[in-house]
């Protein structure tokens, strides 16, 4: 029976600086691999070893594009990544990053030193938290039922009215969406604006009008909380949905 | 802000012998309707540039308005709302929209 | 943290750090964030089949546009 010679590379979770690597204990990696730290001055990477046949780059095309697969590893990565951020500030890193080898590992620590020390002194202490806002879809029209036949003139007409109706409302939206995103900005250390997301993917039918990730210091969590609970009840037409504590994943984490 | 291009995920439809008819049915409804909304958005634009004569805004009226009546009567026979044909000119707008 | 409230319009809702999901986690780990496309792959028991790209489909005319050759009246190569 031959062995088949199967290429392994490093898995990057994230980087890590005063790393308490005691808390790290019971955590696995991808495929019930063992997490290790790779140090170099400072600095720590959490890595673990997986096979490049599933993880190189030629099968990884086709697994970016199957959501079992990436639901899969995008999980085990955020639990690792989020144990990593309770034992130690933490620069996440992006789904799927592999070194050859350790060595590798430790040259990619050495050239990005500077941002990486930078960034994770911008998020020590500090955590992301989710801030959406939904407005309600308004009802859908009601469709001709009453009045056939109208004129072909009068049917446009109407629909110019709903897009402009709708046209406006969008426009409130962003007002609305703005201010709100402004008053959390004024009491937190970093924002970051996403896209808002699709309605297929979220499985909510409103319209989603700001989503933001704000960056709050842990001793500061309840102030934060109570100024988007009151946002909520300032803004009785729109639903806020808050989510957290996360990693800082959308300040931290390098290109 | 540095160009940030977003990836695409493929829908898959996966059906087996007993569910493609519906399937492929929901499917041919879903592009109709997304066809006739797109008409009717464009039917609006050209009506608001005022390049149409009286006559072409009458018939691409009576026309979209018979349209949007047949679309009615085909999701209420097979129970689906506008919704469940899972439209949202949203990601698909923004990637037919003019320049 | 691990409290739920429900959310009502002008309410709060929140969640605790294990249930992210799999949308945020995606956005922010795939970098790009992440759209469903106007693409449809089509597979029957199990067999991938036809793929509809709807975006390739379909394009909106306008009034100054060129009428495609093929649709010219009169003479054409």
């Amino acid at each position: 029976m031959t062995e088949s010679q199967l290429e392994r590379g490093r898995y990057l979770f994230a980087f890590a600086r005063g790393l308490d690597q005691a808390r790290l204990e019971g955590v696995l990696g991808l495929r019930g691999a063992p997490l290790e730290v790779v140090e170099h001055r400072d600095l720590q990477a959490v890595v673990c070893s997986v096979d490049l046949e599933e993880f190189g780059e030629a099968q990884l095309k086709e697994h970016l594009e199957d959501m079992e697969w990436l639901e899969d590893v995008a999980r085990t990565h955020h639990d690792v990544v989020h144990a990593v951020s309770e034992a130690g500030a933490v620069a996440p890193m992006r789904l799927v990053t592999i070194c050859s080898d350790d060595v590798s590992v430790r040259g990619r620590i050495e050239s990005l030193y500077p941002q990486l020390s930078e960034a994770l002194s911008r998020v020590e202490g500090r955590r992301e938290w989710s801030v959406k806002v939904y407005a309600t879809r308004p009802a859908p029209p009601e469709t001709v039922d009453a009045g056939r036949p109208v004129s072909g003139a009068a049917y446009l007409q109407r629909k110019r009215e709903q897009a402009a109706q709708r046209r406006s409302t969008g426009d409130e939206h962003l007002r609305e969406a703005d201010e709100i995103h402004q008053t959390l900005a004024r009491s937190v250390v970093a924002t970051r604006v996403l896209q808002p997301q699709d309605p297929r993917l979220t499985g909510r039918a409103d319209t989603m009008i700001l989503n933001g990730a704000y960056l709050v210091p842990m001793e500061e969590t309840d102030g934060f909380r109570a100024v988007v609970s009151r946002l909520a009840e300032l803004n009785p037409t729109l639903e806020i949905e808050l989510n957290g504590p996360w990693p800082p994943y959308s300040f931290a984490t390098l290109e | 802000m540095a160009e940030n291009p977003r990836r695409l995920l493929t829908q898959r439809l996966e059906t087996d012998p007993d569910s493609v008819e519906r399937d492929l049915f929901k499917l041919v409804l879903t592009i109709i309707e997304l066809v006739r909304q797109l008409m009717e958005a464009q039917a609006l634009r050209r009506v608001e540039e005022g390049d149409l004569t009286d006559d072409q805004v009458e018939a691409l009226g009576l026309g979209l308005s018979r349209l949007e009546e047949a679309m009615e009567d085909l999701k209420s026979r097979y129970d689906l709302t506008t919704e469940d044909l899972n439209i949202d000119l949203g990601p698909l707008g923004t990637l037919l929209s003019e320049p | 943290m691990s409290e739920i409230q429900s959310s009502v319009s002008g309410q709060l809702a929140v969640r605790d750090a294990s249930q992210i999901s799999l949308v945020d986690l995606l956005d922010r780990l795939l970098g790009t964030g992440v759209v469903l496309a106007g693409d449809v792959l089509i597979s029957l028991a199990g067999v991938d089949l036809v793929q509809i790209r709807l975006h390739a489909l379909i394009t909106t005319v306008r009034a100054d546009m060129p009428v495609p050759r093929n649709l010219q009246g009169g003479a054409d190569g």
